[in-house]
């Protein structure tokens, strides 16, 4: 694949900090430019070109081998392009992503998508908690896009997510759509524990649930067109990637009662 | 120099038509049964803006495949004099038929720079209960009804490229035979996309000018082109054997749609019209000052 190459160079001395590297921002910077660019979190710092063997000329794609979870903030505020990251990340990759694509072959770790308001997210591997969750002070956490996750999230994801779309292929752990605002998060393994702690809208779509809090309720079985049209808009933007549609009728638990209660949970009426 | 086609006279004429701004409208609903009746009756009392406010129609029928939530759907068009005139247009046909349809959905029907509220009124009938999933660009509305929920999309495209008036205006001998081929001429111009005939099932028998005697009356008929009126008024455009006249209106969101209808629709009435006793093919124009669009019939035959 053309463009830049970032081989990491193991084992990192301290946590290496990705914000703002995309390939957008590299395109704008001489070789040299971009090997100074500064990766570490302390006080002496770390050139990119230290941390990391580069190759390659920057371009629309950048690519990051060799990854470990000691690399926090991978794709922070990607706008275009492509990145695609060989191994695991840590913390709040896709931050404040508003366009492109982050591609993970492996996992990623919490707060992935924290703030992210476009762009596609694949990763391989499972994702850690607070997935699309709101990161200390901010009001939202995802506002836009969307993340297919191939394995497993961690607790709360969507946390105070406002929009956007979450696929996981395996189940969340406990919490899933905490604090939701809107937006839709679709399990295909299922919720676990207590999903939608004081959701006030959004949607969990999924074939089970763990145990439900008693502040949600039973409103019936229901023929949703909102769900064929979420089927399709999946099917035409992943194409293969795409959930496998929910049966026509689906049960739809609403909550969270302690709160508004607009939220909705989707399982298949049985 | 007018042409002959297959025994049928083609004036050497042009339509005139005019600039106007179209959108369009994807209805759906579980079957494509409601589905039209939802689409028939947003479109009704919708034939021409002078007398309706808009010009609406129904541009074709959609698969499943074709509609945003996979069930069957039409797609209805509906053109003003411009984006702000169409606003109410939509909002109170959609707010009073569609919404009201058991069934159906709403959604944009037309991609284009340009934007117009579709469900952003209508979904105030919700009254709070209302919620939005914004799914890529589009934001659609899940309103609660008694038989469900009323999906409607927030907005849809606009385009003020749009063409109303295109025409054709079919002379004969013969008033069943006339309506006939007419009627085929609708049924070929129906398989163009982005195009409807807003009139009475696409025809219209009282063709009108510009003006009248009368203070207040913006339009009347068209008499040079009624036979009753023929030996009485001087400026009388018909022939002794001309027992009726009925013309076919086109609006479409592009010219060249507008042109490729005119085409086909010219195409029909040549093909069997002579042995309905149809003689003689002409178009309505205003000298050609008044609209920016100009169909000349010899360039389609």
């Amino acid at each position: 694949m053309s463009g830049l190459k970032l081989r990491f160079k193991a084992p990192a001395t301290e946590r290496i900090n990705l914000a703002g590297i995309t390939p957008s921002k590299l395109l704008a910077l001489s070789s040299h430019e971009i090997a100074r660019l500064n990766v570490g979190i302390e006080k002496g710092g770390v050139a990119l070109g230290d941390a990391f063997d580069i190759s390659g000329e920057a371009g629309e794609t950048l690519t990051i081998e060799g990854a470990t979870p000691a690399i926090d903030f991978v794709g922070d505020g990607l706008d275009s392009g492509t990145i695609r990251v060989v191994g695991n990340v840590g913390s709040f990759a896709a931050r404040k992503m508003s366009g492109g694509k982050l591609e993970i072959h492996g996992d990623a770790g919490d707060y992935l998508a924290s703030g992210s308001t476009g762009g596609m997210i694949l990763v391989s591997g499972n994702a850690g908690d607070n997935l699309g969750g709101v990161e200390t002070g901010e009001r939202f956490g995802m506002l836009g896009g969307m993340a297919v996750i191939e394995g497993n999230i961690g607790a709360r994801a969507g946390d105070k997510m406002r929009r956007g779309t979450v696929i996981v292929r395996g189940k969340t752990g406990p919490g899933a759509g905490s604090r939701m605002i809107g937006g839709t998060i679709w399990a295909e393994g299922g919720f676990g524990r207590d999903p939608g702690l004081m959701m006030r809208r959004g949607t969990l779509i999924g074939p089970s649930v763990e145990s439900l809090l008693p502040t949600f309720v039973d409103c019936g079985k229901h023929d949703l067109v909102i769900i064929r049209v979420i089927a399709r808009y999946l099917k035409s933007t992943l194409g293969d990637l795409a959930p496998k549609p929910m049966p026509l009728f689906v049960q739809k638990i609403g909550g969270d009662t302690a709160t508004i209660g607009r939220g909705e949970i989707l399982l298949p009426a049985g | 120099m007018s042409k002959t086609v297959n025994g049928i006279t083609i004036d050497d004429t042009f339509a005139e038509a005019f600039g106007m701004s179209g959108t369009g409208i994807i209805i759906t609903a579980d079957s494509m049964k409601w589905a039209k009746i939802a689409a028939t009756v947003a479109t009704g009392f919708g034939t021409s803006v002078i007398g309706a406010g808009a010009e609406c129609g129904i541009d074709k029928e959609l698969t499943p495949e074709e509609t945003p939530d996979g069930r069957p759907g039409v797609r209805i068009l509906i053109f003003g004099f411009s984006p702000d005139a169409l606003i109410p247009q939509v909002r109170n046909r959609i707010g009073q038929c569609v919404l009201t349809s058991p069934g159906s959905a709403c959604y944009a029907g037309l991609k284009a720079e340009k934007t117009m509220p579709l469900g952003k009124g209508t979904r105030l009938f919700g009254d709070g209960y209302q919620t939005a999933k914004k799914l890529g660009d589009s934001r659609y509305w899940r309103i609660p009804v008694m038989d469900g929920e009323f999906i409607i999309e927030e907005d849809t495209g606009v385009t003020t490229d749009a063409v109303g008036g295109g025409n054709m205006l079919i002379l004969g001998r013969d008033r069943a035979g006339l309506l006939e081929t007419a009627e085929a001429a609708v049924e070929a111009i129906a398989k163009v996309d982005d195009v409807i005939t807003p009139f009475p099932g696409g025809i219209v028998r009282s063709g009108s000018k510009v003006g009248a005697k009368y203070a207040g009356m913006h339009a009347s008929s068209n008499d040079a082109f009624c036979p009753t009126l023929r030996g009485t008024i001087k400026h009388s455009e018909l022939a002794p054997d001309t027992l009726a006249v009925l013309e076919i209106v086109i609006d479409g969101l592009t010219s060249k749609a507008v042109a490729d209808a005119m085409r086909i629709g010219l195409k029909a009435v040549t093909d069997i019209g002579a042995k309905r006793g149809v003689t003689r093919i002409t178009a309505g124009n205003y000298g050609g000052k008044l609209g920016q669009h100009h169909y000349h019939l010899k360039d389609l035959i």
